[in-house]
């Protein structure tokens, strides 16, 4: 506590007994918004391994308070990890429509992010970004649990710039991806 | 009991059957003349130890397919100049030579003899009809719809011949050599 209190941004003043905190209620919700960032557990492809081995013990990414939940109302984030073929397309859209807002999207390897090397394909949607607002691209085919493990520290500085005066309580990034989400009609 | 011996056995009840020119591995490899010598040749099979169907799948050696279609940028090495000679150059399998035909395939496994036999079947590609095997090898079932998903083979007499791989939306068979991709909701 004493390091959270260090960190604090604006004033803080205790009363005697120290039952009294004084700060920004944006910075209070997105610190604790952000300590607790529970991914939604599905893997698509091989990606999905390295995400297995970034919860495992060795990489552990308990510590920054990121532990998989099974359903997606429990969720904050989801992992896309992996190749999104056009079949997959509806279970992911009703997955994140499933979950709480906000809801964050981390967008996992050259498959998730464009297509990559089944761009081609007849049968692979060209990124997740096409149907779902995309927070954190990782690149990397697949990337090691390290840039997963950044992509979340990443998607933390992110959540700390929200704002509750900023239409509700996300940024427009969040409610419109880096491509228009309305383009689709599903 | 070697590849001869089974195949003696198989062409003292068939006389018909005949060695495929190209071996698949080491196995034995029969080529039936038409389809409807399947039925019998599956249940004579299935009848004498071989009760297994491992697989069943297609070729279609219809071709040259030109990459044009299925690949973007066809030379793709920054290192070339632009207008060189591509470096995919696609070309017959040795054996297999171009033709407008689909070629269809069963594998027969014997746990107790440990063996396994090959029926290959040579087919027209318009009048892709087969019959099934469901009612032998209930694996047969759902190798039967992926064929038929991918290769638009009919199988007669399968129980439920749906798509099973490929999204609703999709139209054709994507492993058709003439298969062309019409654009969808998630294309450019």
């Amino acid at each position: 506590m004493g390091m959270v209190l260090e960190k604090l941004p604006g004033l803080t003043k205790g009363l005697p007994g120290g039952e009294l905190l004084l700060t920004t209620s944006d910075y209070f919700i997105d610190l604790g918004r952000k300590q607790s960032l529970w991914p939604m557990t599905f893997g698509l492809a091989c990606c999905a391994i390295e995400m297995m081995a970034s919860y495992a013990s060795r990489l552990d990414f308990d510590r920054f308070g990121v532990i998989p939940r099974a359903s997606p109302r429990q969720a904050d984030v989801m992992i896309v990890a992996g190749t999104v073929c056009k079949k997959m397309a509806e279970p992911i859209l009703e997955i994140y429509h499933q979950m709480p807002e906000p809801r964050f999207v981390i967008s996992m390897g050259s498959c998730a992010n464009c297509g990559g090397p089944y761009y081609d394909s007849y049968s692979v949607v060209k990124g997740v970004d096409r149907i779902v607002p995309v927070d954190v691209y990782i690149a990397g085919c697949p990337p090691r649990p390290e840039a997963l493990q950044y992509a979340v520290v990443k998607l933390q500085e992110k959540i700390m710039k929200m704002s509750l005066k900023n239409n509700g309580l996300s940024t427009p990034q969040q409610e419109k991806g880096s491509r228009d989400i309305n383009a689709l009609k599903i | 009991m070697t590849n001869d011996e089974l195949f003696a056995t198989l062409q003292g009840r068939f006389p018909k059957l005949e060695k495929a020119t190209v071996q698949v591995k080491d196995y034995l490899t029969v080529r039936i003349a038409a389809a409807s010598e399947l039925l019998a040749l599956a249940s004579f099979l299935k009848s004498s130890s071989f009760d297994m169907l491992d697989m069943l799948t297609a070729t279609d050696h219809l071709g040259p397919v030109s990459m044009q279609g299925f690949i973007r940028q066809m030379n793709f090495n920054p290192f070339l100049p632009d207008g060189a000679t591509p470096q995919i150059e696609s070309g017959a399998t040795t054996g297999y030579p171009y033709r407008p035909a689909m070629d269809l395939l069963w594998s027969f496994i014997s746990i107790a003899e440990k063996a396994r036999v090959i029926v290959r079947l040579e087919i027209s590609r318009d009048a892709t009809a087969v019959p099934s095997l469901v009612g032998l090898f209930k694996s047969a079932d759902w190798q039967e719809r992926e064929t038929f998903d991918l290769f638009g083979i009919r199988y007669e007499g399968h129980p439920n011949l749906t798509k099973i791989l490929t999204p609703d939306f999709l139209q054709g068979h994507p492993l058709r050599k003439d298969y062309a991709h019409i654009k969808d909701r998630f294309d450019e």
